[in-house]
């Protein structure tokens, strides 16, 4: 069993990565040296690994935050924009409340963008509970609102005064995450991809709410039988999703390089998030290989540009294909248990 | 008129073309259950493949043709994984997604590595007497031949879908696929068409972008995609709502691109927005829709503010991001607030296995 799990966990890997590497040939460039250029990219010192294990954090947390929404078989596409949201809520506190003692400030600042992510997540949650409007529409349409609130953010109330880029001052020291290696991308933050992992673990599959979330996710109308309330189940997990893209945009601000908020820093990670959680296949701890996989990727692609001149790009050809056959050989194997998903939208 | 003048209108329209193309595509793929996410990618391609094709025969018939081909292509693959395969729809258009912002990306500096190529823009054409209609006439009857195709589009549409077999077996599939072979026809094949269509029509709708400004930028589409799905939901899975929604973003972005020009919001704007909220109590009402409490609140209020505004012309401008924001916050608001049990087709999204019924 492990290895037919390990087989299929790989394969889409393997075979996406061939195809790049065709692609990459394809582009008049030696594959192998663009896999050596991207590996060097990714490991190949202090700062390029300190950039890749920092790469994780977002990609492990929206990994899970999706991974909690889909037990209960919701689809919460609207990572992106939940990111956005808490990572404008932490900048806020690091901009203008304090100062406070440093633990204090940046615990205020996390909290606050794990509520703003829930808040913002919690408009869909209401609109799917109360008003059954479905959820893939409606974060999507607030991923496109949240991306329209930071882009005049920076532009507007939180500009730098002085410059033309689209990017608010930098945050005070004392909301920052502290970094693990100093001159590099790598902070504190990380530790929380770990906890994550365990904490989300063990909330699907040691607790009683856990259970219920997934009783509603296989079967919402034995569910309902056994007296659970899906609603409500349902809701906080969608909240609970949200949240944890919330500490994303938290993390992403308070814990990144540049200590500033600016117009496009969640570059995506939402939805890559996803990509990740469907290579874990929905799996908990699957999150962080499959992570480091896809940070790899990000972090090596850009001396692959320069060194042998292949557009950086080739990395969303990859990614766009791992989804593909994920997506279409997945459920091939384990079909069962996806069957009838949205049906109750 | 203030900002409402002759050049707005024609802006509106020609901004109202590619989200017409790439709606009306979404809604006959909705309409037989498949939700294509993927629409995005679709239209990127257009774009792309739109241009290059444009480029290498130099015509811009064979351009658009290239274009749609490129989105078909993509639907191709959507239909594959999502129909055959049995995929989860939104996870597959996630991925088609990534996949057409890489390729384009990708090709696109491998083929246009130089300096920035121009293509020759395609023409106006006039359509005699009604373009000389003072005022409105040029504005509306002077388009690019796409725009007109665009907006033609749409009672074809309806017609196929509402007066036709084809039609009929398609809202089937989106309500009951197992009644569509229980009838004899394929629910799978009636998908297939369905997605199809909807990857042709996003490719034409890409293709025009690039083609109409002649030159082709990385990630044009640019959230034109995400617009069109928000249109179809927004005009409730009917082509005439659908053209509604689609003529309310259209427009609402040429105001946006006016206004940036603008010291201060000129009152017109105002009296505008103070009557959304009653057009759209009107609307729910005329269709004997339930509105809720939320939603009589959220419609009284934005009109008392606008209507406040209205008074107070308040010597100030608006962000653009905010006028961008509009369409997306009154959709969600129309949603939910006016949305009693939607109109969305019950077995929308839902993979359907043949055997199992």
């Amino acid at each position: 069993v492990v290895a037919r799990t390990l087989i299929v966990v790989l394969a889409p890997i393997v075979l996406a990565i061939a195809v790049s590497m065709v692609v990459i040939a394809l582009a008049g460039a030696p594959p192998v040296e663009a896999m050596d250029a991207l590996l060097n990219g990714a490991f190949g010192g202090k700062v390029q690994l300190a950039r890749t294990i920092s790469f994780m954090l977002p990609l492990t947390l929206v990994a899970l935050g999706w991974i909690v929404a889909f037990t209960a078989r919701r689809v919460n596409v609207g990572l992106e924009g939940q990111i956005v949201m808490g990572g404008i809520a932490a900048a806020g506190v690091g901009l203008y409340l304090g100062p406070w003692p440093a633990p204090v400030h940046l615990a205020v600042g996390m909290l606050a963008a794990a509520a703003a992510g829930m808040l913002y997540g919690g408009i869909a949650a209401w609109l799917w509970a109360s008003r059954h409007v479905n959820e893939i529409i409606s974060t999507l349409l607030l991923n496109l609102i949240a991306l329209e609130i930071v882009g005049w953010l920076v532009r507007g109330p939180m500009h730098e005064a002085g410059t033309t880029f689209p990017r608010s001052e930098p945050i005070a020291e004392t909301v920052r995450w502290p970094f693990v290696i100093p001159h590099t991308s790598l902070s504190w933050a990380i530790v929380l991809a770990p906890v994550a992992v365990v904490v989300i673990w063990f909330v699907l599959r040691r607790t009683t709410f856990g259970m219920s979330l997934r009783i509603t996710g296989a079967n919402r109308r034995a569910a309902e039988y056994a007296g659970i309330d899906t609603t409500k189940v349902t809701v906080i997990a969608l909240l609970v999703s949200a949240g944890m893209a919330g500490i994303t945009g938290g993390a992403l601000i308070l814990g990144g390089e540049t200590g500033r908020l600016s117009d496009g820093f969640s570059a995506s990670l939402g939805f890559e998030g996803i990509v990740v959680a469907l290579v874990a296949r929905n799996n908990p701890w699957g999150v962080l290989p499959a992570a480091l996989l896809f940070a790899v990727l990000e972090s090596g692609s850009g001396l692959m540009e320069t060194r042998v001149g292949v557009a950086a790009e080739v990395v969303l050809i990859t990614q766009g294909i791992v989804i593909l056959i994920v997506a279409g050989a997945g459920f091939l194997l384990d079909r069962p248990a996806m069957v009838g998903r949205a049906a109750d939208a | 008129m203030g900002p409402f003048d002759a050049f707005w209108l024609a802006t509106a329209v020609r901004l109202t073309a590619p989200l017409l193309f790439a709606s009306t595509g979404e809604l006959v793929s909705e309409r037989s259950g498949i939700l294509n996410v993927g629409l995005e990618g679709m239209m990127l391609s257009g774009a792309f493949f739109g241009f290059l094709t444009s480029y290498l025969t130099g015509s811009t018939v064979l351009g658009l043709l290239g274009g749609g081909l490129a989105g078909m292509s993509v639907a191709a693959v959507m239909a594959v994984l999502a129909i055959n395969a049995r995929a989860d729809q939104v996870i597959v258009g996630i991925g088609l997604n990534i996949l057409a912002l890489g390729v384009t990306t990708f090709v696109f500096r491998e083929v246009f590595a130089g300096p920035q190529v121009i293509l020759e823009r395609p023409g106006m054409v006039r359509i005699p007497l009604l373009a000389d209609i003072p005022g409105i006439g040029s504005a509306l009857f002077a388009q690019p031949l796409l725009v007109y195709l665009a907006f033609l589009n749409v009672p074809v549409v309806w017609f196929v879908l509402n007066k036709t077999s084809i039609g009929l077996a398609m809202r089937a599939a989106g309500e009951v696929p197992e009644a569509v072979d229980a009838a004899g026809s394929s629910a799978a094949g009636v998908r297939w068409f369905g997605t199809l269509t909807a990857g042709l029509l996003a490719g034409f709708g890409g293709a025009f972008l690039s083609l109409e400004l002649g030159i082709f930028v990385e990630a044009m589409s640019s959230g034109k995609g995400f617009l069109a799905l928000a249109a179809v939901i927004f005009g409730r899975w009917r082509p005439g709502g659908v053209l509604a929604a689609c003529v309310l973003f259209g427009s609402a972005d040429a105001l946006q691109l006016r206004l940036q020009a603008e010291s201060s919001v000129p009152v017109e704007v105002w009296v505008v927005l103070a009557l959304v909220g009653p057009a759209l109590v009107v609307v729910a009402l005329s269709r004997r829709r339930r509105i809720s409490a939320a939603g009589w609140v959220a419609a009284a209020t934005g009109s008392a503010v606008f209507a406040a505004l209205t008074v107070i012309q308040p010597d100030a401008t608006l962000p653009n991001q905010l006028w961008r924001a509009m369409p997306f916050v009154v959709s969600l608001v129309a949603l939910g607030g006016f949305a009693g049990r939607s109109r969305m087709p019950t077995a929308l999204a839902v993979p359907y296995r043949r055997s199992s019924a």
